[in-house]
């Protein structure tokens, strides 16, 4: 299978700190790659320079075989990447269905009119499992739904490559259980993910590639097996033993 | 919604009864009010495009309808251009101007914004005082004429009575289809949280362009009324507290909602009227109370009187009970 994006070099300085720093990594077609690390290791960082939020200082982003680095956050739906946000951003004043509608509305799906973007919208809550809650305000409902409702929103621009920050975070295990099934169904119907998780349960259970990073950098990647057995990760995330 | 409704015919009734209010009002001052309420309530819609839909606190409204007020003016008296076309020339005018300049600062939110608006207006009302072609200071007065179409010039207040209640119904009819199209989907992601809307591929700046044009081309054109409704205007029409008077009924009807604002209008203005009238004998108590009554209302319902009603048991009540009316009457259908 080819590669639907790849990172090479990716560098993000905020002004002395560097934040991310000679980062490169490939997303396979069709798969599941997590990026795991502990807290300020700059996964958001590299979120946020794939998805235009910011430009990166240094390197390049290509998807699909393009040169894709720099472009205006506002078009990367129309290419058909779609993300979620680590900090919640519900559209408060707006309803549940409302909320899927305006990803549908303005993401590369062909609809005629607010009609069918409807009952588009509504097709995604079916299959997110959120149907009954379409009428609800995001904030009448726990987080494991506000959580969904990102998700649900980010498929409702129909992508090819959805990027989830930090969706199970917060989830007991049961809802951990329920977000993986859901994102297996995703993926099964050919969405590639790729997620930046500390549940490893999530990570282990998803994940055909892991990549690592631990201060601005990546130290390793590869299967979720052989990425947990290595040292220099159980250091990182055990702390060394003392001799 | 292609059903005939008990809520249809609710707001027949309604309208039908304020088409026939001139027959039983005759005094003039009572007539004024309905008219103020009616501009008021156009100029809040108005407002309501960028204030309430796309979440840009706009306080320069009252420059974007003093632009279309002059521009009428000046179009009439110079070159005797009917208002009623003066009303297009406006709101093409203004709403471009506005957003052409306006636009540099669409990265700014919250607060910063609402400064830049005000900066604004008083840019223009300094640039009015002192330009001699408009009047300078003392502003322009609109001819007297006899009573005429063309230039918008009747004794009566009637007249004026039934083009304010068509506005009325035309802007809310606009702020409707808005609403429920794209345009209104962007405006209100644009509101809740611009990331987000960049996230699901909204051109903020695009949006708020729109969302600019369209606010100060409407508000201009309700300017364009105005001065032919009062017969005369100056540049105190640029004042910010005259913005204020715009932003008003949509915080107080619940801003972000359509029904809110025009209902805010309808309560604040005869409100502020009745205590003009009411409480004269003492200068100044009239908006003491007004003051206070706008205070506990922000108090005790910061998102309006609509922001509660949709939240509300009372409205499922309403729902409910007009359903059940449906089903009642139109068994047929």
């Amino acid at each position: 299978m080819s590669n639907i994006l790849e990172i090479q070099n990716l560098t993000k300085n905020f002004r002395g700190l560097k934040a991310v720093n000679n980062v490169s990594f490939t997303v396979e077609e069709g798969c599941i790659t997590g990026m795991i690390g502990s807290n300020g290791a700059g996964k958001t960082t590299v979120f946020n320079m794939i998805s235009g939020v910011l430009v990166p200082s240094d390197g390049k982003i290509i998807y699909k075989g393009q040169d894709i680095t720099g472009t205006k956050a506002h078009k990367y739906s129309g290419m058909g990447i779609a993300r979620t946000f680590q900090i919640m951003k519900p559209l408060r004043n707006m309803t549940v269905l409302e909320n899927v509608i305006s990803g549908a509305m303005f993401g590369r799906k062909v609809l005629k009119n607010a009609k069918e973007a409807r009952e588009y919208a509504e097709e995604i809550l079916q299959f997110t499992g959120m149907y009954e809650k379409k009428d609800l305000y995001p904030m009448d409902m726990g987080t494991p739904f506000k959580k969904r409702l990102e998700v649900a929103r980010a498929l409702a621009t129909d992508p090819d490559l959805l990027l989830l920050d930090e969706v199970m975070a917060g989830l007991n295990p049961t809802e951990t259980d329920e977000a993986v099934e859901l994102f297996r169904k995703i993926n099964d119907q050919g969405t590639t993910i790729l997620l930046i998780e500390h549940v490893m349960r999530a990570v282990t259970n998803l994940c055909k590639k892991v990549v690592v990073m631990h201060h601005g950098e990546k130290i390793t990647e590869g299967t979720p097996e052989e990425v947990m057995n290595d040292p220099y990760v159980i250091e990182i995330y055990l702390g060394k033993e003392d001799d | 919604m292609k059903h005939l409704s008990i809520r249809h015919i609710l707001i027949a009734l309604l309208i039908i009864v304020l088409a026939i209010v001139p027959a039983f009002v005759t005094t003039t001052y009572v007539m004024g009010i309905f008219v103020t309420t009616f501009y008021v309530g156009c100029c809040t819609l108005a407002w309501s495009i960028l204030g309430g839909l796309t979440g840009q606190i706009s306080l320069g409204h009252a420059g974007f309808m003093g632009l279309g007020s002059y521009i009428s003016a000046i179009l009439l008296n110079n070159m005797g251009i009917s208002p009623w076309i003066s009303m297009i020339i406006a709101f093409v005018f203004v709403g471009l101007l506005t957003a052409v300049l306006l636009s540099p600062c669409f990265v700014l939110t919250g607060p910063y914004f609402t400064l830049v608006t005000i900066a604004f207006t008083e840019a223009f009302r300094n640039l009015f005082t002192n330009w001699e072609y408009a009047g300078s200071g003392q502003g322009i007065l609109v001819p007297i004429d006899n009573d005429s179409i063309f230039s918008m010039r009747w004794i009566s207040k009637v007249p004026y009575y039934y083009i304010a209640l068509i506005m009325v119904i035309v802007f809310y009819l606009i702020l409707r289809i808005i609403d429920r199209s794209k345009l209104g989907y962007a405006f209100k992601t644009i509101r809740e949280d611009e990331d987000t809307a960049h996230a699901v591929g909204i051109n903020s700046f695009k949006y708020k362009f729109i969302a600019t044009f369209l606010s100060a081309g409407l508000i201009a054109v309700v300017g364009v009324f105005y001065v032919n409704y009062i017969g005369y205007i100056n540049p105190d029409i640029f004042k910010n507290a005259n913005s204020l008077d715009y932003v008003m009924p949509a915080i107080i009807g619940g801003i972000g909602s359509i029904v809110g604002p025009l209902l805010g209008a309808g309560i604040l203005t005869p409100l502020s009227e009745w205590l003009n009238a009411a409480l004269s004998q003492i200068a100044g108590l009239n908006l003491v109370v007004y003051a206070a009554i706008v205070i506990v209302v922000i108090l005790f319902q910061p998102n309006g009187i609509m922001g509660w009603f949709t939240h509300s048991k009372l409205r499922k009540k309403i729902n409910n009970s007009f359903d059940n009316i449906d089903r009642k009457l139109f068994k047929k259908e």
